[in-house]
């Protein structure tokens, strides 16, 4: 599944259109979780991450797990300078007003899976 | 955990120096130096809690400091409702004999709105020192909870749980940051006095001379027990 597609199917709101339009990496798997470390640890290369944490480490995490794109839940919103930072790192960002739950089902609703699936 | 037994305890134990840091709350510090006297010297500090769930350790000059500090963290948290101490258990202050004063109603046991570089600013804002928690622990420390140490903070030192062992390899892991590692107990109860603790190269049991310490300047430096 392509990253705009998932955006448009989900209602997510698109932090960085530089990053995501026209990418054409097919997105198989997900990870969702609020701890950082645990991110760095079992987060799948290629995969998007689902979190509630707006902190600036969210894109270093990223970027050394190889991540795709990143959905902020509960319509948490980074900064300008986390913004930026994820555009040099060619990481898309979105946002949605939704809850981790609710968004994880329906990305695994769409055929995105977890590590062990 | 009265101010009385907890200086008796850590007398008993040996200590020069303690400082008193309740979770999101400067509340206790000055009862506890009061009833330390000249016995030993207490530092009022602060366990605060950050929008990551991060916690950090911020000690202060004085209890007024503190107290300050208090008011601004305290403003970011809701109320405790009904049946908040059934759960998280009593938010007691007490007085220097150990009798209760007062109760707190704010939820002292939930994440404040600030985030880390937030929390740090406005720890030094109040003159105080802002310490990294028990970075090795997987839940609650900032590495835990944000992946990589954020150096940009601005942190004044790195505070390992009792854990891990002075002189350790585990202890080496953590000595990156270019911040003096500090040891420290994290007592929440009587027994845990005196579990971990730093030795600090000064002049005299003070504020000051610990930030001297933590920089490593005119001498002074942190060490182990």
């Amino acid at each position: 599944m392509k990253l705009e597609d998932i955006a448009r199917e989900l209602g997510l709101i698109e932090l960085t259109p530089e990053v995501s339009a026209g990418d054409e990496a097919e997105i198989e798997r997900g990870y969702a979780s609020d701890l950082l470390s645990d991110v760095l640890a079992h987060a799948p290369e290629g995969g998007v991450l689902v979190t509630l944490q707006v902190h600036l480490n969210v894109i270093a995490v990223a970027s050394h797990a190889e991540l795709a794109a990143v959905i902020f839940a509960g319509d948490r919103r980074p900064d300008e300078d986390m913004r930026a930072k994820a555009v040099a790192e060619g990481i898309a960002l979105f946002v949605s007003p939704a809850d981790t739950f609710d968004i994880v089902g329906r990305l695994y609703a769409m055929g995105i899976q977890g590590t062990h699936a | 955990m009265t101010p009385p037994a907890i200086v008796a305890r850590a007398l008993a134990e040996g200590l020069g120096m303690i400082a008193v840091c309740d979770h999101n709350s400067a509340g206790n510090a000055a009862a506890v130096q009061e009833a330390a006297g000249t016995h030993l010297a207490v530092l009022a500090g602060m366990e605060i809690t950050t929008a990551e769930e991060c916690h950090v350790i911020a000690l202060f000059p004085d209890a007024e400091a503190a107290q300050g500090a208090g008011a601004a963290v305290g403003a970011t948290l809701g109320q405790a409702d009904d049946d908040y101490e059934t759960f998280f258990g009593e938010q007691r202050i007490l007085a220097a004999d150990g009798s209760e004063r007062a109760r707190e109603t704010l939820a002292l046991a939930t994440s404040t709105t600030l985030d880390v570089d937030a929390a740090v600013r406005l720890i030094h804002s109040h003159g105080g020192l802002a310490i990294a928690a028990h970075v090795d622990r997987r839940s609650f420390g900032v590495i835990g909870q944000l992946g990589l140490f954020p150096t940009a903070a601005g942190f004044d030192a790195v505070e390992l749980s009792r854990h891990i062992a002075p002189r350790s390899a585990d202890e080496a892991r953590f000595a990156v940051h270019g911040l003096p590692l500090v040891h420290s107990s994290d007592a929440h109860y009587l027994s845990d006095v005196g579990t971990a603790r730093t030795l600090v190269h000064c002049a005299r049991p003070t504020f000051d001379e610990v930030a001297l310490a933590l920089r490593g300047a005119r001498g002074r430096g942190v060490g182990h027990a």
